[in-house]
């Protein structure tokens, strides 16, 4: 079977610093993808090039078998049709209500669509995210969650083959993350859908994901370090990837920093010292 | 300047040529946003011309007197305010009030993601968000430039009829029969210009923000300043070009 999402060799520097170094993945149709790692090791990054918001310093990343990278604004343009996004913020239009965003896709793409039928399609999209009865309200007027819901709402409202979410379950109750934990299995298995799940919830990695891939910090900056099914995953050796899914403050990834040398870190190196005061 | 060329580039791209292949802007956005940019600078700018209009016949009004020309103070009034004064005062509230207001707003989706997310949802950003505030603005600021025009003029009026002696038939008489047709065009002309040089500048400056509230506040009075600046240039071209050319 032909992946749908294929990557190979990625990279990408930022100021000098290369966030995305050689990431090579591939997802097959109906494969709910978790992507993981600490903040800042570039999980965000990875999926703004997937949705052609970024494009890489070398590498090639293939949509539906067709590589994105070399693609002009209207080939994107028809690529992106196919799937959706849920962003980190949810990236409503704060000048449109709740319900004007999500039918937003629709009126776009579908313009030929009668009013009445927009306006079903909006209902079940926002009952499928439990916000029925909101839908005159303005993105200022929701909370974080709420507008997050709306978002992923908003990405499914034209039934994409292919969904990308960033973070989809920060700032939600913990029903609400198996409200949205559950949608996002139910579109894969019953309509065949793929998903691209960017998160470092482990309750919600675990429960969704068919594949997992964990991007490393520090050393193995922009490298994957591990790659598999969750059961794979959770026996992994790395100790780096025990100490993320269990959570752990110690481990090799260094958080507390060593003791000796915390009062030279304050107040910077002996040689670059200020002088001006006896000693 | 790249950026804002580009800009004018995707501009008539997504207003003029798009629409013939079946990609039509939105009507319905684009009356709302002549209703925020125009009408509701409709207070402001008859406040605004009706001062000048004012202003303009007390002053001239008090030198004519010296030289026994008082006579003359409906033609100086009129053909200022439709050749010059109009246009340029109307177009800097507008700057002021609207174009500010453009690039804030604009400025403030792209810091939020939104304007990304229109992207990404294959909505263009400069379909969907300039072109109906582009064509607004060329609408309004003509529309707005002669609504102040006749505001400035009841203005002349108001002090030629209440402190000159002047009766209002007079006032009409001589105001018409020295102002042409061609100085409302010449102004008009300007004003389309001007509203064209705002607008652009405006979305420009608030597409390409970066870095928060910061980059929001510092790329509106960088719109302003742009926007007053090349204004004026093009108006002392506009004024050259009709004083020699024409």
């Amino acid at each position: 079977m032909m992946p749908i999402i294929e990557v190979e060799n990625l990279v990408r520097s930022f100021r000098g610093r290369r966030v995305l170094d050689g990431l090579t993945f591939s997802v097959n149709k109906g494969d709910t993808m978790v992507i993981m790692g600490g903040s800042g090791c570039g999980k965000s990054t990875v999926l703004r090039h997937l949705i052609g918001s970024l494009k890489p310093d070398a590498g090639a990343i293939r949509l539906f078998g067709e590589d994105i990278v070399p693609m002009d604004e209207a080939a994107l343009a028809n690529t992106r049709r196919r799937f959706g996004v849920l962003f980190q913020s949810g990236a409503l239009l704060q000048s449109l209500t709740l319900a004007e965003n999500v039918a937003l896709p629709i009126v776009e793409h579908s313009a030929q669509l009668d009013p009445n039928i927009i306006d079903l399609m909006v209902k079940m999209k926002l009952e499928m995210v439990g916000l029925t009865g909101f839908d005159q309200l303005k993105p200022a007027e929701i909370s974080g969650g709420m507008k997050k819901r709306v978002g992923l709402a908003r990405a499914l409202a034209l039934d994409p083959e292919l969904l990308f979410s960033d973070e989809p379950t920060a700032g939600l109750d913990p029903i609400m993350v198996a409200v949205v934990d559950e949608l996002t299995m139910d579109l894969t298995k019953k309509l065949g859908m793929t998903a691209v799940v960017v998160t470092h919830d482990m309750t919600s990695a675990f429960r969704i994901a068919t594949k997992m891939i964990m991007l490393g910090t520090g050393p193995s900056q922009g490298k994957i370090i591990a790659a598999g099914t969750p059961a794979e995953i959770r026996e992994h050796e790395s100790p780096e990837v025990q100490q993320f899914i269990r959570g752990e403050a110690d481990g090799p990834t260094p958080l507390r920093m060593c003791q000796a040398d915390y009062v030279e870190r304050l107040i910077g190196h002996p040689r670059h010292r200020r002088r001006d005061f006896p000693s | 300047m790249k950026a804002w060329l580009r800009l004018n580039r995707e501009l008539l791209h997504w207003a003029v040529l798009a629409p013939l292949r079946g990609q039509p802007w939105s009507v319905a956005e684009t009356f709302r946003q002549m209703i925020l940019i125009g009408v509701r600078a409709l207070p402001m700018a008859s406040l605004v011309a009706l001062s000048i209009g004012l202003t303009l016949a007390m002053q001239s009004a008090g030198e004519m007197r010296k030289l026994g020309a008082e006579a003359f103070v409906p033609d100086l009034v009129t053909i200022s305010l439709l050749r010059e004064l109009g246009p340029l005062l109307i177009a800097v509230i507008v700057i002021g009030r609207s174009g500010s207001a453009v690039t804030a707003e604009l400025g403030t989706m792209k810091v939020g993601e939104e304007i990304e997310a229109l992207e990404v949802m294959a909505i263009n950003p400069v379909r969907f968000l300039v072109v109906p505030r582009f064509l607004a603005m060329l609408v309004m600021l003509p529309a707005l430039t002669v609504f102040g025009d006749c505001v400035g003029i009841a203005g002349g009026w108001l002090v030629c009829h209440f402190a000159l002696d002047y009766n209002t038939a007079a006032f009409i008489l001589r105001a018409s029969d020295r102002a042409s047709a061609w100085d409302l065009w010449s102004g008009l002309v300007k004003s389309v210009v001007f509203a064209w040089l705002i607008i652009t500048i405006a979305c420009q400056r608030g597409l390409d923000v970066e870095g928060g509230a910061e980059g929001v506040g510092n790329a509106t009075t960088e719109s302003v300043v742009w926007s007053i600046l090349m204004m004026l240039i093009a108006n002392a071209v506009l004024t050259g070009f009709f004083f020699f050319a024409i």
